[in-house]
């Protein structure tokens, strides 16, 4: 055990130490020379020049704007089982169901709203649909409006949505 | 009063104005901007009126309309004592502002045998003016946070109290100790004081002649404008924003736009006191009006290299980066600034030229040397208050007892010291 110790070395308190004023000096040559570099040539400054430039970073992991996918029909696959509402730790999922006729399923949502000012983008609703309905890969990370109502996310619009990593359909509903 | 005094006394009170409120946007500004730089950030450029940029300072002016517009909001848990808390940001701007009014832009204009001073409030007290109306602007942050009824707030204004008993001693006493050395407690003396050398080869600085006392007063004025790492008073991590937290749109910008105004003027009695005023080193203004012609050559020749390097500057950083397509007209700004400042630099050209071998006139001659000193003194305003930026976002930020710990027992010490030392040696010079 005593081997893998290791002894820091401690500041000593000279007198430069105690004055202050070198650290000082030296902290502002750091900053200086930042500046320096940086104002004499402002495009050698790495930062992603956003809005003209756009994030290339963005993985099939990342946790983008909700959508509701789709069947091979084209219908929503969200069997209105109120899973994603009660993981929402934010409690932002709104659903109210009705029964489907075209035989496929016994229930559909009627309405679906997200209010997107309220979710926390956790992805808990992700992990709880038992039908691959409602997914975050969009890839979609600015959203903008002008009042409070744009932010809040209809069924239409959600379904709208398209998938940014090519897999458009639900897996579990065809 | 002559006219030409009435017009003297006219134009460095507009002068001052211009200096001390002019400079609020381009503070915030550099503020901003050297920020960015410093954190290899590029920082608030894409605001513009018709495309022009400025680099930026565009941006200020927005957040200035942004503010005015913003709902003026009276916190309703205020019941007695509004109107202080309305006052109170405007004790701390006006402070600022008054206490920059007794700084000298330029040496005494002499027109006709009558000596005027290019000093917004022409007083020879200048010190004692400064010590009493800059000590008055922390007690708008005392009021201000008093006022709030709010705990953070509260705790904001009692942090400002104990800078205040932090620094002020030390600050009145290395300022007596310059009294003592320049034998004067006039700003426009202080400055005459400190033309020619010092050993014969170092410019007769306070910060040469006086340099314990010159870093106590740098010190004190960093922690009286509030600045870091003396910015105790508002600390995001602890106390939100401390003594501002209940004030809002204009009565925020009143404190925020005190804070620049405050560290103007700091700027400016530090370069006064300190780092010669508006003379350049090792020449007094006698000097430059009695070998005119040349210091005429050698300013044409400046002004020549200085937009020179400016223009090729801007060329080479009004661009963006090679990844983009759009470069958002700053092509037609660059082109249509470095046009603009070619005919600005051939006109200055021009006008100095003429006072070099064609005019003859005293008053020419005193009144151009004087505009050179205005440009000194901005332009070593702006050096200072660029130090003021840098260090603020080099250096961390105290801690209030460390504070006290730092004026009371290590700067109260050393200025008493030093006041002691500088008297015997004025004593002894003097016998």
């Amino acid at each position: 055990m005593s081997q893998n110790i290791k002894v820091t070395k401690r500041p000593v308190n000279s007198l430069k130490h105690a004055l202050y004023l070198p650290a000082i000096a030296a902290g502002v040559k750091v900053t200086f020379k930042h500046f320096f570099k940086n104002i004499s040539d402002i495009n050698a400054v790495e930062t992603l020049r956003y809005p003209e430039e756009q994030p290339t970073d963005i993985s099939d992991r990342y946790r983008g704007l909700h959508r509701l996918t789709h069947r091979q029909d084209g219908s929503e696959a969200c069997v209105a089982c109120f899973m994603c509402a009660t993981a929402c730790p934010s409690n932002c999922i709104f659903i109210e169901a009705e029964e489907r006729e075209d035989g496929l399923d016994e229930k559909r949502p009627k309405s679906f709203f997200i209010d997107t000012l309220e979710c926390v983008f956790c992805g808990y609703c992700v992990e709880a649909c038992p039908c691959d309905a409602i997914r975050m890969d969009t890839g979609i990370f600015s959203l903008t409006g002008n009042k409070r109502e744009d932010f809040v996310m209809d069924k239409e619009q959600l379904l709208s949505h398209k998938g940014a990593f090519g897999e458009e359909l639900s897996r579990a509903r065809s | 009063m002559s006219s030409s005094a009435i017009v003297v006394v006219i134009i460095s009170f507009t002068l001052g104005t211009l200096l001390a409120l002019l400079t609020i946007p381009m503070l915030v500004w550099m503020e901003r901007r050297v920020a960015s730089l410093i954190q290899d950030r590029v920082g608030p450029n894409r605001t513009n009126i018709f495309g022009f940029r400025l680099g930026g300072i565009v941006q200020s002016f927005a957040d200035v309309v942004k503010l005015l517009l913003k709902e003026e909001y009276y916190p309703a848990h205020i019941k007695t004592g509004r109107w202080l808390f309305m006052f109170a940001p405007i004790i701390t701007f006006v402070a600022a502002l008054l206490a920059f009014m007794a700084i000298p832009f330029a040496d005494t204009l002499n027109i006709n045998g009558e000596l005027l001073r290019i000093q917004p409030l022409p007083i020879d007290f200048g010190v004692f003016w400064y010590l009493a109306i800059g000590a008055v602007g922390v007690l708008g942050v005392i009021f201000g946070g008093w006022m709030s009824h709010n705990k953070y707030a509260l705790l904001g204004a009692a942090r400002a109290g104990s800078m205040v008993i932090s620094y002020e001693l030390p600050l009145g006493l290395s300022i007596l100790s310059f009294i003592i050395t320049y034998d004067t407690i006039d700003f426009n003396a202080m400055v005459h004081f400190q033309t020619g050398t010092f050993f014969g080869f170092l410019p007769a600085w306070g910060i040469f002649i006086q340099p314990l006392a010159s870093i106590i007063l740098i010190i004190a004025l960093f922690a009286e404008t509030n600045r870091n790492p003396f910015t105790v008073a508002e600390g995001e991590s602890e106390i939100v924003a401390g003594y501002m937290t209940e004030h809002t749109a204009m009565k925020f910008a009143m404190y925020f736009m005190g804070e620049y105004v405050a560290m103007n003027t700091a700027s400016a009695v530090i370069i006064t006191m300190v780092f010669g005023g508006y003379q350049l080193p090792y020449f007094a203004t006698e000097e430059l009006l009695q070998h005119f012609t040349a210091f005429a050559v050698v300013m044409m020749l400046v002004l020549a290299l200085f937009i020179y390097g400016f223009i090729k500057w801007m060329q080479k950083n009004n661009r963006v980066t090679k990844r983009l397509s759009n470069d958002g007209g700053r092509a037609f700004e660059t082109r249509f600034f470095t046009i603009a400042f070619i005919v600005m630099g051939v006109v200055l050209e021009l006008i100095l030229l003429y006072l070099a071998f064609i005019s003859q006139s005293d008053l020419e001659r005193s009144i151009s040397v004087a505009v050179v000193q205005v440009a000194i003194f901005v332009m070593k305003l702006m050096l200072f208050n660029l130090f003021f930026i840098i260090i603020r976002w080099t250096l961390p930020r105290f801690r209030y007892d460390q504070v006290q710990t730092l004026g009371w027992k290590y700067l109260l010490p050393l200025s008493l010291v030093n006041i002691f030392i500088t008297a015997l040696v004025v004593v002894g010079v003097s016998l």
